[in-house]
């Protein structure tokens, strides 16, 4: 299973968007089942985002969990300004980062769980192939390596880094779940990208 | 922008490394039911201090709950009972029975005060010496005098005999 398939996020097809809202307005009436189905539609993408900016499992599960409950508190304060996911994610990644901001020793993922999928990746394993500096390197090992290097980041470049490159959002979308304009998310995207590079650059195939 | 992006396309291949980093087996079936039920026991949880604070076990804990909830039923409940304790210091340090007149003599004898010498008094008087010895607001000696300092009404007396 590949946690962080719906790589491609884009808002809800239409069909579904009024089933969300009205889904959202029952929610708002204190429906918890409707709100269930909620969090069943989204838990997968939050958690991703949370555990991709923590690179650790129990935090993840925590934040995700407490993300979703502080969302069902201020589901009153939600006018639909933005679509529900949007707003989510927004909870979310704020929550997140004021965790990692509090979190001073930040402790690093034991990787033990990638899926037997990661070595059919043609991309992955050609990352590691002759060609690859150091091919002795398993996939764990590269995966800690990144981790490390993400976490080298500052938060707000990790959150642009992780929803782009990883959760596959659009500008337009990270400008709207950080609040801020299109240009400071290319930017921050640009220098994130940079500093993985050069972190990185022992297991980056030489172009 | 796009030789930008074909500069990093190593390691934008790299983080896809991310998408397969997967949550413990069997994570996401009882996620969405954690959730809800910690919904479901925070809201428990108010209904709970409501009832409690509706038919609690105790009106004292009731009693102070107000406090809590209400800092200014407190600081209200305070001044009264300040107001309380000043008005019953004042009228605890009337005297029991009605004003008695200064120096006024109740003996039934019909000796006035006057006339009664100081040495006799304790014996003649001895009644109405002591209520005036215990209510200080009309005794002839002053507290003072206990603790060994002057006082205005005991001057030293010399009795030197006249024309030595």
């Amino acid at each position: 299973m590949i946690m962080a398939e719906p790589a491609t996020i884009t808002n809800p097809e239409p069909a579904a968007a009024p089933v969300e809202m009205d889904l959202v307005r029952q929610a708002q009436r204190g429906d918890l089942a409707a709100y269930d189905e909620l969090v069943k539609r989204y838990q997968e993408r939050i958690y991703a985002t949370v555990y991709h900016m923590t690179s650790n499992h129990e935090d993840a599960n925590d934040l995700a969990q407490d993300s979703f409950i502080k969302a069902f508190q201020a589901l009153k304060s939600f006018k639909g300004g933005s679509s529900f996911y949007t707003w989510l994610y927004r909870i979310g990644v704020n929550k997140t980062i004021n965790f990692l901001k509090q979190r001073k020793n930040r402790v690093h993922m034991s990787l033990n769980d990638l899926d037997f999928n990661t070595e059919n990746n043609p991309d992955l394993v050609a990352l590691i192939s002759d060609k690859t500096p150091r091919r002795e390197a398993g996939l764990n090992e590269l995966s800690e390596k990144l981790n490390a290097a993400l976490l080298k980041l500052s938060e707000p470049h990790r959150v642009v880094v992780v929803l782009h490159d990883v959760q596959g959002q659009s500008h337009e979308e990270i400008a709207e779940i950080m609040d801020c304009n299109i240009g400071t998310v290319r930017s921050r995207l640009f220098y994130a990208r940079q500093q993985l590079q050069s972190l990185l650059a022992d297991y980056l195939k030489p172009t | 922008m796009n030789e930008n992006e074909n500069n990093f396309e190593a390691l934008r291949r790299l983080l896809t490394l991310k998408r397969h980093e997967l949550p413990p087996p069997g994570f996401f079936n009882g996620f969405s039911d954690q959730v809800i039920a910690r919904i479901r026991a925070g809201e428990a949880g108010n209904v709970r201090t409501a009832v409690k604070r509706v038919s609690g076990t105790s009106w004292l804990s009731n009693f102070l709950q107000l406090f809590e909830f209400k800092p200014a039923f407190a600081g209200a409940f305070a001044s009264a009972l300040c107001l309380l304790l000043i008005f019953g210091i004042v009228y605890a340090d009337r005297p029991d029975s009605g004003p008695q007149p200064f120096l006024t003599n109740t003996d039934s004898s019909g000796a006035s005060f006057a006339t009664v010498t100081p040495a006799a008094m304790p014996s003649e008087n001895y009644a109405a010496d002591l209520m005036a010895s215990n209510n200080p607001a009309t005794s002839l000696q002053p507290v003072a005098s206990f603790l060994g300092s002057e006082s205005a009404f005991a001057q030293p007396v010399s009795f030197s005999p006249s024309g030595n």
